[in-house]
């Protein structure tokens, strides 16, 4: 008789990712933190410690000592689709990676199990399938006509075809959230520094594939990411700038990954280089925004890649700003919801998770939510929409920053 | 006459040191073949980031290697600090709960100071044992008899350590409600395991000593007691590691030294 397959393979995972299977000591610390798992009602599956358990016990089912003597063990398909649900109910953020005692790097470890997933047929999760089709067809995932990216600036904003700083919009900011795109650009002009961009030529930076798992599908992650390498070095520049903190971090650690190569250029996040301007006395405050300000960090920007202190160091130097902190920040942040292909999967959890966040604002008592990254805005407004805090502005660091050096951004289109 | 015996192998147990010599060839064994079979099984995930399956023994060692090597966004702490604040003094667990901080360090602490100990007993029995007619040449405190009394007051407090946080670990399972609700077989043959070996220890000495723990059971089961102590231990500690949450005793320090510490 024919030796049963296993039922599951170990695609995607790495040796050292099916160590850390084993290494988990159970000790129940990601569970608390974890933001999807509480804002599901404490739905057992999506907690961080069961997810591990599972794929352990299907590890061992398949390759352990069992499988070894007597065959590998059958895993019913139907717990197999419930643990894809399951694995797909988390926004990658990383809380639970910086609380594990055992120090697993779980974030991966929840990107290779929805990669192996949608190889072995599984995943990804709802409309999250579009994703592939979608940035394929239309180079962003939004379907929107790839040249609406930069096509909408008005007259005044100065790119160069050429220039040493390019600023890469990203999907977010350029075709939904363009009050944050015309920000930075405003801002850019009037500090004089001269920048690029990519326009039409500018590709999704590919984090929505990646944390969905889907990234090797025809390589097109990876495809678009040196795609995007090559149009910026085509561009001259020295220095690309990101005012989206899951482009940022996609270019950052995702890109030189999938091409197997360092950047040729220096990947800067908009609030570094406010920061750098401002240590040098180089802005000029025209406006004092008289409000009480508290900061949510992205992330993708904060937790994943260590950029806590110069979204706080802008938001501090601005005229009038007092600067609250919530309750959980910087490495211990709560998620706004929306990462991870969540708010495009399951977009009642996301709301869920953003309502949660913008609570903590409330309990700040501060006029002013912010944050450095479109995604975060968009999910932290729906948030408040949903428990009717309207008496809340969600704003982006970068938009603050304009308006205090006095730029108008009543015209931004729609 | 009173039998002497010290880790159990003494000369008048000729019966027992050979048993004791099987067993732990036996279990050294066991916990070989376990650690191949983890090597394999870790070894079926890729050498790196979205290459195919290795399916090779050295694909773990190799990664490993390569991700200490690798530069880390965040974190990029060295091997040694690794090693002492997160592997030995466990601070990742301090910063989440000093309590269960406290359980795990007493634990830990306790566990490898006495499995250094008996290592040491076991040597020195050995070595003079191996040296037979020429023992008397050896230093005075390599006497098994002497040995032993030596090892008595640091036996006992660590012991104690040890006990100490095995009763914390069974009061969180059995009454703190969380920890009860999410405890499963995999967590409590761990605990299990630990306790009855720990109790055990401590009865053996006490039939040998006549003291609290004996429960005044009669000398002559002192031998039998320590050689079920050690049998179980063992078995438990050694050739069971692979194949229960024990192997968290291995993985846990390759996953901080693998992520340089952790987020
Ligand atoms: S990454 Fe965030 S959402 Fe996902 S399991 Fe961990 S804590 Fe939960
Ligand atoms: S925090 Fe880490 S060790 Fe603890 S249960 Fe979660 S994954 Fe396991």
């Amino acid at each position: 008789m024919a030796k049963r397959e296993p039922s599951i393979n170990t695609e995607n995972f790495t040796a050292v990712q099916l160590m850390e299977l084993d290494s988990c000591s159970r000790c129940g610390e990601c569970v608390e933190w974890c933001p999807t798992y509480d804002a599901s009602g404490k739905d057992p599956g999506l907690a961080p410690r069961d997810k591990i358990l599972r794929w352990r016990e299907y590890m061992n089912k398949s390759y352990g000592l069992r499988a070894k003597l007597f065959g590998p063990k059958e895993i019913p398909e139907e717990d197999i689709e419930e643990f894809k649900d399951d694995v797909y109910g988390c926004t990658t953020c990383g809380m639970c990676a910086t609380v594990c005692e055992s120090a697993i790097n779980t974030v991966e470890l929840w990107e290779s199990m929805r990669a192996n997933l949608v190889k072995r047929g599984n995943g990804p999760y709802g409309k999250q399938g579009a994703f592939l089709k979608l940035i394929g067809e239309y180079k962003n995932p939004y379907m929107a006509d790839n040249k609406d990216r930069t096509n909408w600036f008005p007259e005044d904003v100065q790119i160069e075809d050429k220039a040493e700083v390019l600023y890469y919009g990203g999907c977010t900011a350029e075709l939904r959230q363009r009050k944050l795109a015309l920000a930075t650009a405003r801002v850019l002009n009037k500090l004089g520094i001269k920048f690029t961009m990519l326009g039409e030529d500018e590709i999704c930076c590919g984090s929505a594939l990646i944390r969905t798992g889907q990234y090797f599908v025809e390589d097109t992650a990876k495809v678009n990411a040196q795609k995007n390498i090559d149009n910026i070095v085509a561009k001259g520049a020295k220095i690309v700038l990101y005012a989206c903190a899951g482009c940022y971090r996609a270019s950052l650690v995702d890109w030189p990954r999938l091409t197997g190569k360092e950047l040729p250029f220096k990947v800067v996040h908009i609030t570094e280089f406010l920061q750098d301007l401002i240590e040098k006395g180089e802005i000029k405050w025209e406006k004092s925004i008289d409000k009480k300000v508290t900061y949510h960090d992205p992330c993708h920007l904060g937790r994943h890649v260590g950029v806590f202190e110069p979204p706080r160091a802008v938001l501090e130097a601005i005229p009038g700003i007092e600067f609250i902190e919530m309750d959980r920040i910087k490495e211990n942040q709560r998620c706004c919801g929306a990462g991870g292909g969540v708010k495009a999967g399951i977009p009642d959890l996301a709301l869920g998770v953003a309502s949660t966040r913008v609570e903590d604002a409330l309990a700040t008592n501060s006029d002013v939510l912010s944050s450095a990254c479109p995604f975060c805005k968009r999910n932290l407004s729906d948030g408040r929409d949903a428990i009717g805090a309207q008496e809340l502005e969600v704003e982006d660091v970068i938009v603050l920053t304009a308006e205090a050096m006095g730029i108008d951004l009543s015209d931004t289109p729609e | 006459m009173a039998m002497e015996y010290f880790a159990g192998i003494s000369d008048a147990l000729r019966l027992t040191f050979v048993q004791v010599m099987i067993l732990a060839t036996l279990s050294i064994g066991i916990f070989l073949i376990g650690m191949y079979i983890n090597l394999k099984k870790w070894g079926m995930g890729s050498t790196g980031y979205g290459d195919a399956p290795s399916k090779s023994v050295l694909a773990f060692p190799k990664t490993l290697m390569y991700q200490m090597n690798e530069h880390a966004h965040v974190h990029n702490q060295s091997v040694l600090e690794t090693f002492v604040l997160d592997i030995l003094f466990q601070r990742r667990i301090l910063r989440r709960s000093p309590l269960r901080w406290f359980m795990h360090f007493t634990i830990f602490f306790g566990w490898m100071a006495l499995f250094a100990l008996s290592l040491a007993m076991f040597l020195v029995e050995m070595i003079h044992m191996v040296a037979g007619e020429a023992a008397h040449s050896l230093p005075e405190f390599m006497n098994p008899a002497v040995f032993r009394e030596l090892l008595a007051v640091p036996n006992d407090i660590f012991s104690y350590i040890l006990l100490t946080g095995i009763i914390i670990a069974i009061y969180r399972r059995l009454f703190v409600t969380k920890v009860r609700e999410a405890t499963i077989a995999y967590d409590s043959i761990l605990l299990i395991g630990l306790t009855v070996i720990t109790i055990t220890g401590f009865i053996a000495d006490g039939i040998r000593t006549g003291r609290f723990w004996g429960f005044d059971m009669p000398y002559e089961w002192a031998p039998p007691a320590a050689l079920f102590h050690v049998i179980i231990s063992l078995l438990f500690c050694i050739a069971y590691i692979p194949f229960s949450k024990y192997i968290h005793m291995i993985a846990i320090p390759l996953a901080l030294l693998a992520n340089k510490g952790g987020e």
